[in-house]
């Protein structure tokens, strides 16, 4: 019945279709709309259509390629496929990679059914109709159910909707069979959680903290992630799961307490249940919801500025005492006798034996490849962190090499440690005389002479008296040694914790790893930052040894140089008949070559190292 | 060890350090053969096509969906037909054929690339990337029989197992080859490989919900609108047989 009804009306006189053409070659669009819609004549195309968002588009801006209309009418020619694209030029580019297109071949009008109808509705709810598409396959009951589905529903317009993750015309699939998975995955979703949920005024207007994303990004979890590895790490979703987003109350959520054990399961095995009282999203500032890591944060950083401030202190004073001398000797072309000893004074005497020098070189050597790869972690969002840790072969090296060299150094230690025993108990001896070793002049442990040198360089700084006069340790030497020592046990016992944090809770609870990462992040920033510079500027860059002091690695010095830097020892050597047996030859030019390229080498990295990091402190 | 002498040493050492240099290199980058065909990328094959007219381009996935869409002016042929008989190529086994597939993770160009070169085939060729880095290069499509998208909801493998636990009026329809369905396949499922759907479809019983079941979720859809326009209820299994195996290998 429709079709003979067409037919009658579609049958005109030849004289329409004359005119039709004629029409159409004159005004293209709109009188060629009226005749398609002369056959096309249902009310979606001659009343819906006329009020839809398109309506001032003809039927030919989209439906092109009809050159003779018998022909389209006798069903021999029929219009080309439909290029949205051809007005929507950004969607169409965005949607060449969308997944529908690539896997399934979805056209325009398979998402968008009503084209024709299509209207601008200012009150639309898109949220809702986003959901109401999206779901008319993807029936996720998890999603329905989440705090963002809620929301939603409940006219909340900041919640996600399923595009606010997914992309509207720029799906994208991370489907779990594929090699990208879940690395590519993980980092794309975990950054659309942070667009919303960094973004303090819509978090306000919800009642939520901002914060959440930067607290999770100053953990292990987030640092990793940033530096560009986020498949070893956990992203948002792999703990808020990926739709059914829920608040720890609730207990269907993922983080509610009794689906933690489960919910950390998947990931890490083999710990105590304490263990999840580790915090993901932690604030060191806040005192009534972390006390002890607020206390950890207030002592930490107190001695991280206490030290600095008072060593940076003591440098500055200590420099322009030298430099000033310096100049004043100049002047009046005094030359200290160590520069030009003559005879007996040219000897070579040994201050370090050659263990001693190897252990310092190993030292150097793990103490750069510590700061190499953690300072990266650090830093992660930096350019210079994530280069560092490409160069490395990636995140996983960078933390073997970290865990290699925190082995050489505990092991260093723990040789240290048991030199000092035999130092303090010699065979023999037993435990007589120990305090007297202990608090004696071969001993870097400090004693009252050091308060009375530390005053005496005071005094010295501001022109109020002699420098004071050493025996074989100055008590920034002994300083040097013992935060080592504290640094073992602040670093490397945090650092164990955290080598294998499920094993760890068998012996702390979670919240301690929190400490533990607070502990070994900042006092790694107060070793490398005191190496950088105070133990660089006392020993190799005040005036009189600039650039480098090569002892360390050469082994000895001149006689005249031990006569006026620790005259106390060099009387004590003479006085106990020692001196002999120290004296050497003089270093030959192999040693003296490795040794110069190796300390400018360690010095310039050193000093490399201080400019990256003051400049992420302050800046990134 | 007397015997070694100072230039046997210095070779024991050279060899040492290549053998070790060797290692690394080994162990950095597993050693894989190259293919026996030639791999080409969109803009190549293209040209290739615009070059050759008559060029055999095939489309290895099903009739069903090569007639949806496809490269224009490429031929439907599914690797298991290719598999099963090597004479549906052309005859000259000199003549360039290339082969192509429906996404880049998908293996069925290749296999048809391998039963083509083990037939003796000189000049075969693979779309690198799949039908996707056609698309993505902007190049357009042909469709000869456009299936309307339907609604197609899909299950997940835990809620499968529950719907079938509860006797659910269900039918599994599994749509992998035959040979992927002996090694092993969801308890009851039919078998209807997809390659021969268009054919065959009319063997499925109209009187139940089917639920789709392919390798990794991805074909489903398609077939899903297909058997819809043909007027079954279906459903499709998200994530296909690995989800459901990968929630068994969980259990």
């Amino acid at each position: 019945m429709k079709d003979s009804a067409r037919k009658r009306r579609c049958g005109p006189p030849a004289g329409w279709i004359l005119l039709a053409v004629l029409a159409a070659l004159c005004l293209p669009a709109a009188p060629a709309a009226q005749d398609c819609r002369f056959c096309h004549d249902e009310p979606l195309y001659r009343f819906d259509f006329n009020r839809s968002i398109h309506a001032g588009n003809g039927c030919t801006s989209c439906h092109t390629g009809i050159t003779n209309i018998e022909n389209h009418r006798d069903g021999k020619e029929k219009p080309a496929p439909v290029n949205c694209g051809s007005c929507h030029e950004k969607i169409a580019k965005e949607y060449l990679n969308n997944f529908h297109y690539i896997q399934e071949d979805f056209r325009c009008s398979d998402c968008h059914r009503n084209i024709h109808a299509i209207r601008k509705d200012p009150d639309k709810n898109v949220k809702l109709a986003i959901i109401n598409k999206c779901t008319e396959c993807h029936g996720n009951a998890d999603y329905t159910a989440s705090g963002h589905g809620e929301a939603i529903l409940k006219g909340n317009h900041d919640a996600a909707d399923c595009a606010d993750c997914h992309g509207l015309h720029s799906t994208q699939v991370f489907h779990t069979s594929l090699e990208q998975y879940p690395a590519e995955a993980r980092e794309f979703y975990t950054q659309k959680c942070k667009r919303c949920h960094a973004d303090s005024v819509m978090m306000a207007r919800n009642n939520l903290s901002d914060r959440m994303v930067a607290y999770y990004e100053g953990t292990y979890h987030g640092k990793v992630q940033e530096l560009g590895y986020p498949a070893p790490v956990a992203g948002c979703g792999d703990c808020h799961t990926k739709h059914n987003i829920l608040p720890k109350e609730d207990p269907r959520s993922s983080i509610h307490p009794d689906n933690l054990e489960a919910n950390c399961g998947r990931c890490h095995s083999g710990f105590h249940p304490r263990f999840l009282s580790y915090q993901s999203h932690p604030d060191y500032t806040d005192r009534q919801k972390y006390p002890a890591l607020y206390a950890t944060f207030l002592f930490m950083g107190a001695l991280l500025v206490g030290t600095l401030a008072f060593f940076w202190f003591h440098t500055i004073l200590w420099w322009r005492k030298v430099y000033w001398e310096h100049h004043r000797m100049e002047k009046e072309g005094i030359v200290p006798p160590s520069v030009v000893a003559t005879g007996e004074g040219l000897q070579q005497v040994e201050r370090f034996s050659v263990k001693y020098r190897v252990m310092h070189v190993l030292l150097v050597l793990s103490f750069f490849t510590l700061v190499l790869t953690g300072f990266p972690l650090k830093y992660a969002g930096t350019e210079w962190a994530q280069t560092l840790t490409r160069l490395w072969g990636g995140a996983h090296m960078s933390g073997l090499f970290h865990r290699g060299a925190a082995f050489v150094l505990i092991v260093g230690m723990i040789y240290v440690t048991w030199e000092s025993l035999t130092f303090l108990f010699p065979k023999g001896e037993g435990g007589k005389g120990w305090l007297k070793r202990l608090l004696g002049p071969d001993s870097l442990f400090p004693n009252l002479k050091d308060l009375q040198d530390l005053k005496g360089m005071f005094l010295w700084f501001f022109n109020r008296g002699e420098a004071p006069k050493f025996d074989r340790w100055t008590y920034w030497e002994k300083f040097d040694f013992l935060a080592v020592f504290w640094g073992m046990f602040a670093i490397g016992g945090s650092g164990i914790l955290l080598w294998k944090p499920e094993w760890s809770s068998w012996l702390v609870p979670g919240w301690v790893l929190n400490i533990a990462a607070l502990v070994h992040s900042e006092e790694a920033l107060l070793a490398a930052l005191f190496i950088f510079t105070i133990h660089f500027f006392n020993t190799h860059f005040i005036p009189n040894k600039f650039p480098m002091d090569r002892l360390i690695f050469t082994g000895t010095y001149r006689l005249e140089e031990l006569k006026e830097q620790r005259p106390l020892e060099y009387e004590r050597l003479v006085a106990e008949g020692r001196l002999e047996s120290l004296k050497r030859e003089h270093p030959g030019i192999p040693l003296k070559l490795i040794s110069a390229t190796f300390g400018l080498g360690s010095l310039l990295l050193g000093l490399m190292l201080t400019v990256l990091i003051l400049w992420s402190l302050l800046f990134a | 060890m007397a015997a070694l002498s100072r230039k046997n040493l210095i070779r024991l050492i050279v060899n040492a350090a290549l053998i070790l240099v060797a290692g690394l290199a080994a162990c950095g980058k597993p050693a894989e053969p190259p293919p026996p065909w030639k791999v080409v990328d969109a803009p190549t094959l293209r040209a290739m096509m615009a070059d050759d007219r008559d060029l055999p381009v095939y489309n290895t996935m099903s009739e069903i969906e090569c007639l949806d869409h496809r490269i224009p002016g490429t031929k439907c042929l599914a690797c298991e037909e290719i598999e099963k008989d090597v004479a549906v190529l052309p005859a000259d086994k000199n003549r360039v054929i290339v082969f192509y597939c429906e996404s880049a993770g998908c293996y069925r160009s290749c296999r048809a690339a391998g039963a083509a070169v083990k037939a003796g085939y000189t000049q075969v060729h693979v779309l690198d990337g799949g039908m996707p880095a056609w698309k993505q290069a902007g190049y357009s499509m042909e469709t000869v029989e456009r299936i309307p998208r339907g609604s197609i909801p899909s299950v997940r493998a835990p809620a499968l197992k529950q719907m079938i636990a509860e006797q659910k009026d269900l039918l599994l329809v599994d749509l992998r080859s035959e040979q992927s369905y002996k090694e092993g396949h969801i308890e009851g499922a039919a078998n209807h490989p997809l390659y021969r759907l268009s054919r065959d479809y009319a063997a499925i019983p109209l009187d139940r919900t089917l639920v789709l079941i392919d390798d990794r979720g991805f074909r489903t859809f398609l077939a899903g609108s297909y058997l819809e326009m043909k007027g079954y209820r279906v459903m499709r299994l998200f994530g296909g047989m690995q989800a459901w195996q990968e929630m068994q290998a969980a259990k």
